[in-house]
């Protein structure tokens, strides 16, 4: 099957600092994928050249079968991109943050939609509230109900739980669960390593800006020799793979 | 280290450091070169004001509308303080100060202190900046106009702090405290109506005013009237020292004004309050605020009011209309242009009335035509800083609007279009009523031109606007570390008023620069056809020239949108 997402060679430069270096990987329909790595290892930038809000310093990303560089438009209209931090136009309410969302991208039976994501959110009776009267949790779900009406291929999470009360967290799992059971890729980036465990499929391990391991768990597991690697907890492996990747002349995976 | 050694040592500290920080940025060249610009320029303010005549030799009415200007933000500022906001204490601290000083082994007393000798450097940096921008107008002596304004800052800022401290106590006394508050505020504001009325009625309104100076005399013989006097006797024993003409008149205004001063000091201590609680509430909703503005989200909650948007939205058709209409959305629950506009309006309606321009009060219909044109040609300059609901205020969501699924162009032209539509609409509604009202009958040689001339900017004025709001738009996306959009968060410094002024320079030098075309073609038009059409050469004239200035913005906001494509802020915040 086509993968919904293929990365090759991303790099992302600022001035003189490497955020993102080399990296490609790709993520089939239905496979959530868990992008994890220490603080300032480059998550954020990768997601952020991944939704075409930063321009890649080199490297090809196509999403859809569309090049991000080449056809913007269809390939954005492929992809929903929910940020750690939710931006909202804050003069426009709820119901027409929906309404906004379903004239850029054409969503017809948006109004349906609209009421059924806010009863899965649990927003119903907040569409005419404005986001300032929102709370954090209650933001992060608005973003979510956005990023969903438009029934996206590719879904791009930065951490996607903040904010969340524990029914929310559970909810929103579920949620996700259910968007890559009925095909949709989704990319998750998160400390919360129990998280990335339970939903991702595959794992994106990067320190440094670069993949210091790709795969399932078992496979990275696998790829530590030692006896202590095996039955070794996310939160093991997350420590060993990155602290080895700290040490210099470790080659990629 | 004592508390007060201490605080000293953080401000030296904060200021040394920021002075480090700034300079360091000067390395940056176009940081050096908007330092190089400010300084230029306040130099030139600053020795302007020196060779400046003072104000025992500026113009009566000049010197009237600066003393009654001064008085009357003083004695606002007092009614403020009696009349508005609510009963607590209206000391503000920064969250840091909360978390670093609040639990800080120190009284009540020494952080009320501290927090009164910030306010007095307040009001002397406040002092400072009228010395440098109106000083000069106001005052031939900028060291005693600083002094005497550093005075009646800070003792407004003192009378605002007892003030909040007596309310405070008042309120905490239920039905009664307020009973005292409500019926001294009463009694103060009967008091000056009568004075006003009883002035009014001894000196009524000139029936027939025919010039500026009769309108002054007037005005003078007001304002000295003995109601009126003693009304207006406190503000101007205050900004007295400020006005002084030399040393003398500092030195004989000064006495009054420290023992106001001290005066206000001892009913500080006198009514002292607890204001902690009050102060930390408010530095975690200034805290908040200013987090959401960073973040693009401008906390502006309270103030929108849920309007209709202005048509339904439907999915179907060209996305980017989806823009126009949230700007839409944004211009009628905001309102900021529409305030703009009425103050703009109240403004000018009451410098024509300073500057003695009565006939607006008599001979209203032949006044209101020409006004509302000037108007709207006025909008057409003033428009495009004031109608901002296009980049200027999305770009700091730019991470959101890069999302969305539409091209630069699409973005740039939407953003574009619905500050364009408002602030033509505008212009239209005046034009419309300068046509309905028209010249008057008297002025036959206006009656020819007016028509021809008004359905000309019809077409003209709009295309202006048009223009205008494109460079200013053009500035934010071509060069965002120079005109930062609207976060709510200024970038402070000389450098960065340098960068102001350049920037302001440049759009004027492009906007004029587009002038030419559209002139040429105006020309082209208008010349030949003169000797046919007369006056009626102007509205082909227009409309070929507006002609050439909408499709010098088509064309370039086909090279905006490919620039907001390529519009990366991400070297200022890295991951």
């Amino acid at each position: 099957m086509d993968a919904v997402l293929e990365v090759e060679g991303l790099e992302k430069v600022y001035g003189d600092v490497k955020a993102v270096r080399g990296l490609s990987f790709a993520v089939a329909p239905g496979e959530v994928l868990g992008l994890v790595g220490p603080n300032g290892a480059g998550k954020t930038s990768t997601l952020r050249c991944l939704a075409g809000i930063l321009p890649p310093s080199s490297g090809r990303i196509v999403v859809a079968g569309h090049d991000l560089r080449q056809q913007t438009v269809e390939a954005k209209r492929a992809l929903a991109f929910l940020p750690d931090e939710p931006r909202f136009f804050e003069y426009l309410t709820v119901w027409e943050h929906l309404n906004f969302t379903a004239r850029l991208y054409g969503v017809e039976d948006w109004e349906a939609r609209g009421r059924a994501l806010l009863e899965e959110m649990e927003l119903t009776g907040k569409e005419k509230s404005l986001p300032g009267e929102l709370s954090r949790g209650m933001k992060q779900k608005l973003s979510i109900a956005c990023g969903f009406l438009h029934s996206p291929k590719l879904i791009l999470l930065d951490e996607p739980l903040t904010g969340l009360d524990p029914i929310g967290i559970r909810r929103m799992k579920a949620s996700l669960r259910r968007r890559a059971e009925e095909g949709a890729a989704l990319v998750l980036s998160s400390h919360l390593l129990p998280l990335v465990e339970e939903l991702c499929h595959r794992l994106l391990v990067i320190a440094g800006g670069r993949a210091v391991a790709l795969g399932t768990l078992p496979e990275i597991r696998a790829r530590l020799s030692g006896p202590e690697a095996e039955g070794a907890s996310l939160e093991d492996l997350f420590i060993r793979i990155t602290s080895a990747a700290a040490e210099p002349g470790t080659p990629s995976p | 280290m004592s508390f007060p050694r201490a605080v000293l040592f953080l401000w030296t500290a904060s200021l040394r450091n920021r002075v480090w920080r700034q300079l360091a940025r000067l390395r940056r060249p176009r940081y050096l070169l908007g330092a190089v610009v400010g300084l230029v320029y306040l130099y030139s303010a600053v020795t302007r004001g020196l060779g400046v005549r003072g104000l025992g030799a500026m113009p009566g009415s000049a010197r009237l509308f600066a003393e009654l200007s001064l008085v009357g933000s003083a004695l606002g500022t007092v009614f403020a303080a009696w009349m508005l906001g609510r009963d607590q204490p209206s000391l503000t601290f920064s969250e840091t100060e909360v978390v670093q000083l609040f639990p800080a082994p120190v009284t009540r007393r020494a952080l009320l202190h501290y927090k009164l000798v910030r306010g007095l450097l307040g009001a002397m940096v406040g002092a400072l900046f009228a010395t440098v921008f109106i000083g000069r107008v106001v005052s031939g002596t900028p060291v005693l106009f600083f002094l005497g304004a550093s005075l009646a800052l800070g003792t407004l800022y003192l009378h605002t702090t007892a003030a909040s401290f007596t309310r405070t106590r008042l309120a905490a006394r239920g039905g009664w405290g307020l009973a005292v508050r409500w019926g001294g505020v009463t009694l103060a504001v009967v008091a000056v109506a009568l004075a006003v009325l009883g002035a009014l009625r001894a000196h009524p309104f000139p029936e027939e005013v025919s010039s500026s100076r009769e309108l002054r005399t007037w005005l003078q013989v007001l304002v000295a009237s003995p109601g009126l006097d003693a009304v207006l006797w406190p503000g101007r024993l205050l900004v007295g020292p400020s006005l002084a003409g030399d040393v003398d008149g500092f030195l004989r205004a000064l006495p009054p004004v420290l023992a106001l001063a001290a005066t206000h000091y001892g009913w500080v201590m006198l009514v002292e309050v607890p204001f902690e609680e009050t102060a930390v509430v408010r530095a975690e909703s200034r805290a908040r605020e200013r987090a959401l503005r960073a973040s693009g989200q401008r906390a502006r909650t309270g103030t929108f009011t849920l309007r209709k948007p202005p048509f339904r939205l439907t999915a179907r058709g060209r996305p980017e209309v989806a823009l126009v209409w949230k700007n839409l959305v944004a211009r009628k629950r905001m309102a900021g242009g529409v305030v703009t506009f009425m103050l703009f309006i109240v403004f000018g309606g009451a410098v024509a009335a300073m500057l003695g321009d009565a006939r607006l009060f008599t001979d209203t219909r032949e006044v209101v035509g020409p006004l509302a044109m000037t108007l709207a040609v006025m909008l057409t300059v003033v428009g495009p800083s004031a109608f901002r609901m296009d980049l200027r205020m999305d770009l700091p969501k730019l991470d959101l609007l890069r999302t969305l699924p539409l091209t630069g162009r699409q973005v740039v032209g939407a953003e574009l279009l619905a500050s364009a539509l408002s602030l033509g609409g505008f212009q239209l509604a005046l034009l419309s009523v300068a046509l309905l009202m028209g010249p008057g009958e008297e002025a036959a040689l206006l009656s020819d031109w007016w028509w021809p001339v008004s359905l000309s900017l019809v077409v003209l004025l709009p295309s202006l606007a048009l223009a205008g709001l494109f460079v200013q738009n053009a500035a934010v996306v071509l060069f965002p570390a120079w005109v930062p959009a609207d976060t709510g968060m200024r970038v402070r410094g000389l450098e960065a008023m340098g960068q102001r002024l350049l920037t302001l320079l440049g759009t004027l030098v492009v906007t004029l620069a587009g002038l030419v075309p559209a002139t040429l073609a105006a020309l082209l038009v208008g010349l030949p056809l003169y000797s046919v059409l007369g006056p009626w050469t102007v509205p082909p004239a227009a409309l070929a020239a507006a002609g050439v200035l909408v499709g010098e913005v088509l064309l370039g906001v086909v090279a905006l949108g490919r620039a907001f494509e390529r519009l990366d802020v991400s070297e200022d915040r890295p991951e």
